[in-house]
This record gives structure tokens, sequence and C-alpha cells, in this order.
């Protein structure tokens, strides 16, 4: 685009001199290139249509220093974030670096390789799809992770490869002195026929603000299986921009959820491109917040291809003066025929202050085609609130239980067995917080 | 047990009168029915028993085990024993009926000085209470009414109040939506249920229910007001004549047909 002969340079234009040197020239060649872009990008702001109702001050107002100035705290007792049943399949970055010894990577049997991307740098996967998936139109975010990432988790299933065990990629972020940016990396290639389930986990270890901007690339080729669960536990003051991007190919299928709890200011674009026929693809996602947070989702499922089962079910809850935006795109390309769509965008707003914007946006150039979408902002039903009361329940017992419903259905689909704990345990702990607060409904 | 005295009651910030000036006492021991046609205020009247916070009560008092209620909310006159069976039983995706009843059970059995039951005490005790009701255990660990037929919400219902043993239950439109099979075992359970120390009010509009259930007393109502009251025999005559007959003894409604 011609728009930025001459750009206001942002925080991360200014960072941008502090990208680290590298011998290696996979990682020359997408720091150059995203150099290139990132000083012809211009940082986004509100009158951009993509942007008009987040509110990104928290970046903008934030004089964030590069990590090694940042005044880092130690990262303790992370062993209780490792999942039990990832206990040979975990990878483990604190602030965007590999940590190798408190990830573990025996456990998934034959044709699955995992590990740092930095030390995979001459597979031939890793030259053929590295920062080559990640597909986003002038986005500095993206730009400033290609700039900067050295390290990076790498998930490999060779043809017909099944991992034995789920692969936990947690990211960690400690308290600092000072803001810093992490730009956590993470490529995922299934090669046909295999199947894999990731849980990439986002945990902030204390109360302070940083940003992440996590990059991840998928590529699901023919008939393999992802299961991906993303859980965002950021610090409460933190920034996390995701671009999570996956590629579906013939007969294959990819589900992910993502779970948003932490953070002050969220936004997560998630995308999942079809590449051919018979695909199978889920987007669901399960916002919590409250105070001052702000959780932005958008969105895009890319029909290419005929005939893709597709479904979205977006779920928000709202308390205190937190503000969700969600804007959920499908396309459906001409020719791209018998596809099945779905999407629903339920909000369940529990206080007075709370904000919802939410845009579902079909764009349809095919006529042989089911899409359905709903978008709902509500609050809570005084008859259900009175029906459980008329069981006993108070009204404040009556309302934690119907959020807590509302929001369980979300999780439903997680089939890590500690995972789905966890999720309910998380809901369970927002839920109750709520009643306690005792918000008026 | 219950005295309703004089009531009026209107919806919440609307100012519309919807009863005017109920009487009706209950006691211990006995089985009321009030029928009436739609929109008569049937409904209304046990919702407003029940705590419903839609409705506010403009004049009157409601009495139970001579005390006034009405300061009460819905869940402390839960505790004293009073139960709602739902017309349109509300779904609960999301908390199985297990987790409701158990719940339930728990606080009430608390407020009301009796033992709370442990997991697999509380288990031991639905297993008899669902065969009252003739209902598969599959049932327990599936969302409240979530998918439910109307029948099964109903036999739902009658499930509650067997597990919660209230002293005064509430039953409006127990009956509508049910065939003739769920019919006669809801009223079998009910009538199970019911016993010297408790008192029982139906709601209903058909006389249909009343073959299986036989009331103490029937009370019509009609346009806010119980018009007619009498022994069981009344139902019957309700059921030959309709409810035309009594219409002029209502203060005009309109609504009523």
């Amino acid at each position: 685009m011609a728009l930025a002969t001459r750009i206001e340079p942002s925080i991360l234009h200014k960072l941008a001199k502090y990208a680290p040197e590298s011998e290696n020239s996979v990682w020359t060649e997408i720091r150059t290139k995203s150099l290139k872009e990132l000083n012809s990008t211009a940082f986004p702001h509100r009158k951009i249509e993509e942007w008009i109702f987040t509110d990104l001050r928290p970046i903008v107002r934030t004089d964030f220093v590069p990590l090694e100035e940042a005044g880092t705290f130690p990262a303790t007792d992370i062993e209780k974030y490792f999942i039990p049943e990832s206990d040979r399949s975990r990878l483990v970055f604190i602030n965007g670096k590999f940590h190798e010894k408190y990830s573990s990577i025996g456990g998934l049997g034959k044709g699955v390789t995992v590990g740092n991307l930095a030390d995979h740098s001459d597979e031939e996967e890793v030259q053929k799809y590295l920062n080559n998936l990640v597909n986003y139109e002038n986005d500095v975010f993206v730009q400033y992770n290609g700039l900067m990432f050295e390290d990076g988790a790498y998930i490999h299933l060779e043809k017909g490869a099944k991992a034995e065990a789920p692969i936990q990629v947690l990211n960690l972020y400690t308290d600092a002195k000072n803001p810093f940016v992490a730009t956590p990396r993470m490529l995922v290639v299934s090669e046909e026929e295999s199947d894999v389930t990731i849980i990439e986990d986002h945990i902030g270890l204390g109360e302070n603000r940083y940003m992440t901007i996590p990059v991840c690339e998928v590529k699901v080729k023919e008939r393999a299986h992802i299961h991906h669960v993303r859980i965002q536990r950021d610090s409460i003051d933190a920034i996390h921009v995701s671009r999570p991007i996956a590629y579906v190919e013939k007969n294959s299928e990819y589900h992910s959820y993502t779970i948003t709890l932490g953070a002050k200011l969220t936004r997560n674009e998630p995308r999942v491109i079809q590449e051919d026929e018979e695909v199978d693809f889920t987007l669901d996602g399960l916002v919590l917040i409250d105070g001052e947070q702000i959780a932005d989702t958008h969105s895009v499922m890319d029909h290419r291809f005929s005939h893709a089962d597709s479904h979205q079910l977006h779920k928000v809850v709202v308390n205190g003066k937190a503000h969700s935006i969600f804007n959920g795109k499908i396309f459906v390309r001409r020719d791209a025929q018998k596809i099945d769509s779905f999407q629903e965008n339920r909000n369940l707003l529990l206080s007075e202050d709370g904000l919802v914007n939410t845009k579902p946006q079909l764009e349809i150039f095919a006529d042989d085609v089911l899409c359905s979408h709903g978008a709902t902002i509500g609050q809570l039903d005084p008859e259900e609130v009175f029906y459980l009361q008329s069981r006993g329940m108070t009204e404040e017992k009556a309302k934690e239980v119907l959020t807590y419903a509302f929001a369980l259905e979300t999780i439903e689909n997680v089939k890590v067995e500690s995972v789905h704990k966890l999720l309910i345990d998380e809901v369970y702990r927002y839920t109750k917080a709520n009643s306690e607060s005792k918000v008026t409904v | 047990m219950l005295e309703i005295k004089d009531l009026h009651v209107e919806v919440e910030g609307e100012g519309i009168e919807i009863l005017k000036g109920v009487n009706l006492t209950v006691n211990k021991g006995e089985i009321h029915a009030i029928m009436g046609p739609n929109g008569s205020g049937k409904s209304t009247l046990a919702k407003i028993v029940a705590g419903h916070p839609e409705y506010e009560v403009s004049k009157g008092d409601i009495l139970y085990n001579g005390e006034s209620i009405l300061e009460l909310d819905p869940d402390e006159r839960a505790h004293a024993g009073v139960f709602l069976a739902f017309q349109y039983p509300v779904e609960v995706p999301g908390v199985t009926n297990n987790t409701l009843l158990r719940e339930s059970y728990n606080t009430i059995a608390a407020s009301r000085g009796r033992e709370e039951l442990d997991p697999l005490e509380f288990d031991d005790y639905l297993r008899d209470k669902l065969e009252l009701v003739d209902m598969n255990p599959d049932f327990l660990e599936r969302s409240v009414n979530a998918g439910f037929s109307g029948g099964e919400k109903k036999r739902n219902e009658i499930f509650q109040m067997a597990v919660l043993e209230p002293t005064l239950s509430l039953l409006d439109e127990t009956d509508s939506g049910l065939d003739i099979d769920a019919l006669r075992i809801v009223a079998d359970g009910i009538n199970k249920l019911h016993g010297e120390d408790d008192a029982v009010v139906l709601i209903t509009h058909y006389q249909r229910l009343l073959n299986y259930i036989v009331p103490d007393h029937v009370h019509v109502m009609i346009g806010g007001k119980i018009v007619k009251s009498g022994g069981k025999e009344l139902a019957i005559e309700l059921e030959e004549k309709g409810y035309d007959w009594l219409e002029t003894h209502a203060t005009v409604n309109g609504e009523a047909k």
C-alpha cells in the first residue's frame, strides 16, 4: 500500500533497533523482510475500520524497554503449571526464550519432532514454512515478531504419526521492573494422516505490564487432525496481541478453542484458511473479563473450496467496566459450494458499565451454501434466576450457577482431562469472584 | 397453613392490577384446586406466593404458618417449605439435575434443621424418589430440563417436589402437555407425596387432573378474584357448563373468556 511514505514511529518502531543478530540465513531473511515492512507500516489507530472499537492507549502510552533492560525477576514455582498428561511432551518459554531445563520432550513416540525452532533451522519444513504461512496485511505486530523472535516452539508430525500425549507449549512471563515486549513463536506442521493435541498456555507470573505478541503458524495436511487449545492467563496489566493462523488441506480437521481470562488488553486474530475440499474446522472462544479489561477477537474463516464444515461459538461474559469486541469474518469464495458454516457470538453482560461490540461479517460469493450466524447481548434471564431461587438458592448463588453454566458450554470440547478441569476451575473462580462482588444484574 | 387475605397484585412498575382482592385459606392436609379461564390470574397467584419479583403486592397479605411472607425472598420461602412447580420449567444447560437437587436439598435441609446428605447418601435417596415418577437414573446426569420434552419437564417438577419434601406445594398447570399415561404417573406421584402434614394447591384448566387427584376444595377464579368455591363436585359442574355462567359474578375483566 502506498499510504506510508513517512510514518509516525510507534514504540515498536523505536524498539526495532534492538533486533538481535543472527548467523542463520533463514532468520536473517525473515528479519530483513520484517524490518523493511515494519519501516513502511504505520501503527494502527481507531480511525481504521478494523480498530475502531479498540482502545490502544495501553500500548501507546507505555514506555516499553528491550527485554534485557526490563529488570526481570526469576521465574519461580513454575512446576504447578505443568499439566500431568504432558509430563514428557512439554516446551517451556520464559518471556519468549526457550528453557530446556524445564522442558521435556521424550514421550511422543515415532515420527514426532518437538523442540525449539532455533535448534531446527536446518529442517526442510522450517525453511519452507516459517514466516511463509503468516498472512496478516500490514500488521506491525507480525512484523515486529518476525524481526525479534529467536526461539519458538516447533512441532512436526511425520506422515501417519500420532502424538501419544498432548503437547504443552507453556509461555511464562515474569514480573519485571520495566515493561517489556515478548515475541513467542510457534510452527506446527502436521503431515498426512497425523494427529496431535496442543495446549498453548500463556501465563503471567506477576501483575506487571508487559506485551506479548505470539505468532503461530499451523499447517494441517491431508487427513491430519489437530486439536489446539489456547489459554490466555496473562498478568492483569499485560497486553496480549496474538496471530494464530492455520491452513487446512483436503480431508483435514483443525479444532481450536481459545480461552481468554487475563490481560488488560487482548487482541486475538485467529484465522483458518481452507486449502482444499472436505475440511472440518472449529474456532471457538470463551472470554471472561472484569474490571477494566478489553478483549478483542477479530477472526477470519476463509472458505476457498467446496465442502467445508466450520463452527465458531464465541462466548463472552463481561463484568465491571470491561469491554468485549468481536468481529467474525466468514468468507465463502466463488465456487466454494456446499459450505456448512455456523457462527454464534453470545455475550452475557453482568454489570451496567460493561460494554460489548459485536459484528458478524459474512461475505458470501457462492450460491449453494448454508451459513448461519447470530449475535446476542443479554443479561441473566430473571425467570431462570427465579427458578433457581424457588429451589432454595440465594439470588447470588443462582446468578453464579447461571453464569457458570453459560460459560461452560465452550470448554466442553476440550478433551485433555486436566486442562478441562483447570478451565472449569477458572470459570468457577471467575463466577465466584463476581457473585462476591455483588454486581447488579 | 396458608392464608391469603384481600390480596391485590400488580405487575411491578406497570400499575396493571392482576389480582383484585383474593381470599383463600388452605389448611394442613388439604388439597385445593384453583380453576378458571386463561388470564384469570391463577398462575399469578401461584407465583406471588412463591415470591416472583415481577409482581408487587399493593394491598392485602399472605400468611404462611401464621406469619406474613411478603418480605421473604423466593429462596427463603423455599427454605420455609414452599414449592412451586412451574407451568413452564426453565432450562438450565450446564447444571445437572443431580447438582441442582443436591444444592437445593442441602440448603433447605440446613435451614429446616434436617441433616444434610453426603453425595452417596443423596444418591440412594434420589433413586427412591425417581421410581415415584418413573424416571430413568440417567436423567440425573442430564442438564436441568435442557432438551426435555414437555412431559419430561413436568415430571421433573414433581420429581423435585418429591426430593425437596415441601409443606406447601403449588402446582401450576402441571397437567398441561401431559399425555394420559404421564398424567397418571404424575398424579400418582402427587397422591403418594401428599399427607396429613402438607397441603397442595393445584392450578388447572381442566377437570381431567381431578379425576386422579381428588381435591377437598375447588375454587373458580375469574378476573383476578375467586368468584365461587365449593367441593369436588364444582369441578364436574364446570366441566359441563364451562365458565360462562359464572362470569356475571365477576367484576368485569376484558381478558376473561
